[in-house]
């Protein structure tokens, strides 16, 4: 009864929230997927343009008192669970898609709210100064799960020769097109920098070697290896933005219908 | 104890993340921050991209690509 109870609680404050879906949507925007939404972020946001490393947060993001608000959603206070749904819902929302992809995102954060108002109201949990850890782990659980589950399914599928396909992210057209397109910025500047400078960044991200290795390889101080990335991703910014203002004024230009 | 999840993640334990190289010490207390924090998610999804895009080119220009010539109206040259 209790769980079912808790359920409910979860259900009335995602209708709260997302009275029309009647299941929790992010409070602002819909993320459809890690690489559509960086590559929003990336050239709408303005990145970085000097040699600087990308500006870091000043101060630090305070947190609320755990234990009071897990106290709240134990008795069932809707406030309480509304803002444990606003706290968390874009970060598990962020995880989910970045581990999983776009499909059936909102069912997913809804089953994984679920969860953790349950094992609050039966009082399973049993640091509430820790929530964070809880709602991380569970979240890590629940895409462990998932993944098993893919892969058990293609598994089965493969064995019975179906000719059904599972879906394959990586053979996402529009996840393709837009990786494709941004990989040719990226060849437009790796094929401008010094061959060094290009060798350096072979070395990191294609053949992942340690940056003391490179260094100590390539006689380069820690202070040149970051300078060399650093550059190479203002750039990469600078090319993205340029091309966005390209499709914008494409895009003004065309008569309206 | 608990890990200090309301400092924020700097752009080299990002990159670190991204690429999947964190110590598990340390990537319990960046998960941690990244549940609560808009900004670390959109320095994340645009570390993400960059590394993305540039494994792929890293590895099309080893394999002997060269890349594509655009026209420089309306865009910039590197």
């Amino acid at each position: 009864m209790r769980q079912s109870g808790a359920g409910a609680a979860v259900r009335a404050t995602c209708n709260v929230l997302a009275p029309q879906a009647g299941r929790p949507i992010p409070i602002t925007g819909e993320l459809t997927s890690w690489w559509e939404m960086s590559d929003i972020l990336h050239f709408a946001s303005g990145a970085q343009t000097s040699d600087e490393e990308p500006a870091v947060p000043a101060g630090e993001t305070p947190a609320p008192s755990w234990s009071d608000l897990v106290e709240r959603v134990r008795v069932g206070e809707p406030a309480a669970l509304e803002e444990l749904y606003l706290i968390f819902s874009k970060g598990i929302r962020f995880y989910l898609c970045r581990q999983l992809g776009p499909q059936d995102l909102d069912d997913k954060v809804h089953d994984i709210f679920l969860i953790i108002t349950q094992a609050i109201q039966s009082g399973d949990l049993r640091e509430p100064d820790r929530l964070m850890g809880y709602v991380r782990t569970v979240v890590r659980r629940q895409v462990a799960a998932h993944i098993d589950h893919a892969v058990h399914t293609r598994r089965h599928q493969t064995s019975l020769e179906t000719g059904i396909v599972v879906r394959d992210r990586d053979a996402d057209p529009e996840r393709k097109a837009i990786l494709h397109e941004n990989m040719t910025v990226a060849m437009r500047i790796l094929d401008s920098i010094p061959k060094r400078d290009r060798e350096v960044l072979i070395r990191f991200y294609l053949k992942e070697q340690s940056p003391a290795e490179i260094c100590r390889e390539m006689e380069l101080s820690e202070t040149q290896f970051r300078l060399i990335k650093s550059r190479a991703k203002a750039r990469f910014g600078e090319l993205g933005r340029a091309r966005l203002s390209h499709r914008i004024g494409y895009l003004q230009k065309l008569p309206h219908k | 104890m608990a890990p200090d999840t309301n400092r924020h993640v700097d752009q080299e334990e990002l990159e670190s993340y991204s690429m999947g190289r964190i110590p598990e010490e340390e990537c319990v207390r960046l998960e941690e921050h990244l549940l609560v924090c808009d900004s670390c998610r959109k320095r994340l999804a645009e570390t993400d991209l960059f590394i993305a895009s540039m494994r792929l080119a890293c590895a099309r220009l080893r394999a002997g690509a060269r890349p594509k010539k655009t026209p420089r109206h309306g865009r910039s040259s590197v």
